[in-house]
């Protein structure tokens, strides 16, 4: 009801201006994005942007390719399993995952799974680092994934196909097909991967048993262009994975899980010379079901059912000032053998703002807020400034307040959820530097996040587990990112790297908190020359603590991987590649009685025609 | 997602105790080994992450942690400790999620042998008649697949297993008799299987309140206590105390405790029965009708959880402490009257005291 009332008033307002501009002349801009906020609403905070060429490199699992090369801390339990990121020393559940605009975080557990997206099927990976929850919501308080499908209108009509082959019998396909006209884009891509998994665990007379796994995903962006005004656009993405989740060095496993997450989203796109809307529906799915022994069909489940509808306009006062409305709805469904059947609706509006006073000086601001009877909604805030300096040197400042709502687990488990839970919110601060010299760019961004009503689940009289708001953290450290590129006649080199310092801590306590290390760093170079390029790449991730007293840790590691490809010159582009994963043999645990794989082997061909 | 079953089955074996784990002869001799004379105790470890552990408190009070991994090879014990069971010169600890049980000898901690085959969720160990019996659950979600496995203690195989009602958790013997509690593994038990050893055959089922969970033997008697159906799996239901008469396999005695407990942790020692509910201590004669109104004490200055492990020995009063489930607990010993005497820092969720004497 009172979102209704917000709505109305804003919509009516924004016909009217509709209407007004109506006959001016449209100029489109080449690619269209669906995270418009991604591009308009993120110059004071640090965008990492993955390329085409870096995405190639990796394995199809996004854990793979952010650990390797951004920031980001990721816990998997073993290869392939489940694996969750810890961003800027957060939580899971306080990185957001971005699908074109929308927010895909698991409503059930709060966060995603990065072994459950395949990167082949984007074409425009990026890591916004810091509080972005006035855009996009819960959980982007370390920060936000985008995974994004760009479409122009190129005439066009190109294939790819992609097929890796690689150790313990690891198997890979990708199609894509790209069709564009005058009018009308279209970009599919289809995927399947599967591996036994069952590499041995090096030191130990074992093999991780039990993980194998297989996933098939499909990921569609349609955009039609109605008229110079009008562009309609549809995205869907599917993903269907089952795995077993592998054993330990102390115990076997004979547990499965099965994922299966539909995305759909439709976006109408008027431009009116200086004013831009966008009314999006979405319709997402998530499910899980969890088998304790794959060879009997007993098996617990979860379902969420989200529909989203979104109104975001914006107006372009003049080419220096930006204003964007945001109002949105939210409903939730979910059902599970574990949680109670609940409906819950989100309603928000929002309002962004960015001026560019001079070439050298500009400034974002943003203000949202939710209205839920699920729990009690802070006032979101995020402001910052991108200060030039000199010519080479920017300066950008951001403070916001970022939440992560309490998911359908903490607020309707079966005998133990808790309905009066708050949000995890936070108040958050960074100032970042920003060196461009030349061939060479450099980003030292240091922040400070304080979290509080941290959500926790302890056990309360009786022995029930309970999520309670307990815990307040503090998190502070320095993050840097570092790129050089340069050609030399018809060879070029790139060499890139990442280093995160990381501390946080409970209030009152002087302990680290588990599984975020104190120092993370990437570092890879590579080198192309005509149809070779070949590259070199090393994760060092530190020490961390496996207990809260940090009694316990496991080593860091060192682990370093190379690669060559070569494309010959047929249809429109044939390439052979090789790749060496792990390549000093280092024996390493990432996850407590988890060893990971030794070195591996993987080799792929991609024909593009 | 699988966390209420995984915080069952932590729960489930959350309260250790044990009823006949002390040797008969109690006078002091000269140590067989390092760990002579003195509580071995059971550190359960997270489920999942393989940090199960060993600590050694001495008479002379002084603690020592992580004893598996100081005196073998491999520096794991396993996953998720449930129990352990003392043999002649070996103890047996039963490694649930690692469906193990590690043979170790009980004065050194030197590794002797393992049985991984023929255990299936393995909780509870206890020895009769030659032979071990290990009380298993099969799958969590499954009602039929229930069992106690016997083991062949010369070859230390399992030679046969007894199907029995879901959910066995903890084994008393007496008299060439196994009493099962079925605490009911995922679900909600209510009810005693008696076993005999001599032909490893049911004899009857014995129906209790609801979610036995502790069992102790005590002069042909055994007691029983029912913890009641908590309020998150339907109606809740509230303690009892069953006395069996261990000749005719008859409930003698019930005491219901008042509303709103769930009682854990009986003990008898000295004649005295001793239990808790939260974090109060109660104590009363073993032919009690009534129960005390008050406690004997209660622990609150202890950590965040309360008691996760409870056991009375020679007038102390020994309680782990899992703290967060996150960090390394402790041990509180406390006079029977409830002066605090000593505390110790011992591995992560103390589950259990052994006396080894």
């Amino acid at each position: 009801m009172t979102l209704k009332k917000l709505f109305l008033p804003l919509l009516l307002l924004l016909c009217q201006i509709t209407l007004a501009q109506q006959d001016t002349i449209l100029h489109l801009e080449e690619v269209v994005i669906s995270d418009t906020q991604l591009r308009d609403f993120s110059n004071t905070q640090s965008v990492q942007k993955l390329s085409d060429t870096i995405i190639a490199r990796n394995p199809a699992s996004l854990t793979s390719l952010l650990q390797y090369n951004t920031v980001i801390y990721f816990k998997e339990n073993g290869l392939g399993m489940v694996s969750s990121p810890s961003f800027r020393g957060t939580t899971a559940q306080q990185t957001a995952v971005i699908w074109n605009g929308i927010n895909i975080n698991s409503q059930l557990n709060g966060q995603t799974d990065f072994n459950t997206l395949n990167t082949r099927d984007f074409n425009s990976i990026s890591v916004r680092a810091g509080g972005g929850s006035v855009i996009y919501g819960s959980s982007a308080i370390g920060g936000s994934i985008h995974l994004n499908n760009e479409l122009d209108f190129n005439d066009k009509f190109t294939n790819e196909v992609r097929t890796d082959y690689g150790s313990y019998n690891t198997l890979g396909i990708n199609y894509n097909v790209k069709a564009a006209s005058k009018r009308i884009s279209a970009d599919v891509s289809l995927s399947r991967n599967s591996s036994d998994n069952d590499y041995d665990y090096e030191g130990y007379k074992l093999k991780n048993d039990n993980g194998q796994f297989y996933n098939t995903s499909i990921n569609a962006a349609f955009a039609v262009k109605l008229n110079d005004q009008n562009i309609l656009r549809l995205y869907s993405y599917a993903f269907d994975g089952q795995r077993r989740f592998s054993r330990t060095l102390a115990a076997p496993s004979k547990s499965m899980y099965e994922d299966t997450n539909t995305r759909n989203l439709l976006e109408w796109t008027g431009t009116y010379n200086r004013f831009i809307s966008r009314l999006k529906v979405a319709y997402l799915e998530e499910n899980y079901k969890y088998f304790e022994n794959f060879a009997n069909y007993n098996f617990t489940y979860g379902q969420v059912k989200t529909f989203i509808s979104r109104y975001d306009a914006t107006y372009d006062f003049t080419p220096q000032i930006k204003l964007n409305a945001i109002v949105d709805y939210t409903q939730n469904k979910g059902k599970g053998s574990d949680i109670i059947q609940k409906k819950r609706d989100i309603g928000s509006a929002g309002l962004l703002f960015k001026h560019s006073v001079s070439n050298r000086f500009q400034y974002e601001a943003g203000v949202r807020k939710e209205i839920t009877d699920a729990y009690q909604s802070p006032v979101l805030f995020s402001a910052g400034a991108n200060i030039g300096i000199a010519t080479f040197y920017n300066i950008k400042l951001n403070a916001s307040r970022n939440f992560r709502i309490p998911t359908f687990n903490d607020l309707y488990w079966q005998g133990s959820g808790n309905p009066n839970l708050n949000p995890e919110s936070s108040y958050q601060a960074e100032v970042g530097n920003v060196f461009n010299y030349k061939d060479i760019t450099i980003n030292v961004t240091g922040y400070y996040i304080k979290l509080q009503d941290m959500l926790r689940w302890t056990p309360g009289a009786g022995g029930i587990w309970r999520p309670e708001n307990v815990g307040k953290v503090a998190t502070y450290g320095l993050e840097s990112v570092l790129n050089w590129q340069r050609k030399f006649g018809s060879s070029q080199v790139t060499v890139s790297g990442t280093y995160a310092y990381t501390v946080s801590r409970e209030d009152g306590s002087s302990d680290q908190l588990i599984y975020v290390p104190l120092h993370k760093a990437t570092a890879s170079v590579a080198y192309g020359y005509k149809g070779f390029s070949g590259y070199y790449r090393h994760l060092f991730t530190g020490e961390v603590f496996i207990t809260s007293d940090n009694q316990s840790k496991l080593d860091g590691y060192n682990v370093s991987g190379i690669g060559a490809k070569y494309t010959f010159p047929i249809l429109s582009g044939f390439s052979f590649g090789v790749q060496v994963n792990n390549l000093y043999n280092q024996e390493y645990l990432n996850v407590a009685v988890r060893p990971m794989p030794g070195r591996n082997y993987n080799m792929y061909l991609n024909l593009k025609f | 997602m699988k966390l209420n079953k995984l915080l069952l089955t932590v729960l489930a074996g959350s309260f250790l105790f044990v009823s006949c784990n002390n040797d008969d002869d109690n006078s002091t001799s000269a140590p067989s080994g390092a760990y002579d004379n003195g509580v071995l105790v059971l550190n359960q470890g997270n489920f999942g992450a393989g940090n199960a552990t060993v600590s050694f408190i001495s008479d002379t009070l002084t603690v020592e942690n992580n004893i598996f991994a100081t005196n073998n090879t491999s520096s794991i014990l396993g996953d998720t400790a449930q129990d352990l069971g003392f043999y002649k010169d070996l103890a047996y600890i039963v490694l649930n999620y690692s469906n193990k049980i590690e043979i170790v000898n009980r004065y050194t901690f030197k590794h002797v042998a393992e049985i991984t085959e023929g255990l299936d969720n393995p909780r509870y160990i206890v020895f009769e008649n030659g032979k071990a019996y290990v009380t298993n659950w099969g799958d969590g979600g499954v009602a039929t697949d229930d069992y106690v496995a016997v083991v062949n203690l010369s070859t230390n195989q399992v030679t046969a297993s007894i199907p029995v009602a879901e959910g066995p958790e903890r084994i008393v013997s007496e008299n060439n008799k196994l009493y099962v509690t079925h605490y009911g593994g995922y679900s909600i038990g209510n009810s005693v299987t008696v076993i005999n050893t001599n032909n490893d055959a049911v004899v009857t089922t014995i129906v209790t309140g609801d979610a036995p969970k502790f069992i102790t033997e005590e002069d042909n008697k055994i007691y029983v206590l029912s913890e009641g159906r908590p309020s998150y799996a339907g109606t809740e239901t509230f303690g009892k105390l069953h006395t069996i008469d261990a000749r005719t396999n008859k409930i003698t005695n019930t005491i219901d405790f008042p509303e709103g407990a769930h009682p854990s942790n009986l003990t008898i020692e000295d004649d005295k029965m001793y239990y808790t509910i939260d974090n109060n201590i109660y104590v009363t004669s073993l032919n009690a009708k009534t129960l005390p109104t008050q406690p004997l004490f209660s622990v609150d200055e202890q950590g965040v959880y309360g008691i996760y492990a409870f056991e009375v020995e020679d007038n102390h009063i020994y309680i782990g402490d899992a703290e967060n489930y996150t960090q390394n607990g402790k041990v509180y010993i406390y006079s029977t009257s409830g002066t605090l005497e000593n505390t110790f820092t011992v591995g992560l969720l103390p589950t259990g005291f052994y006396f080894n004497n």
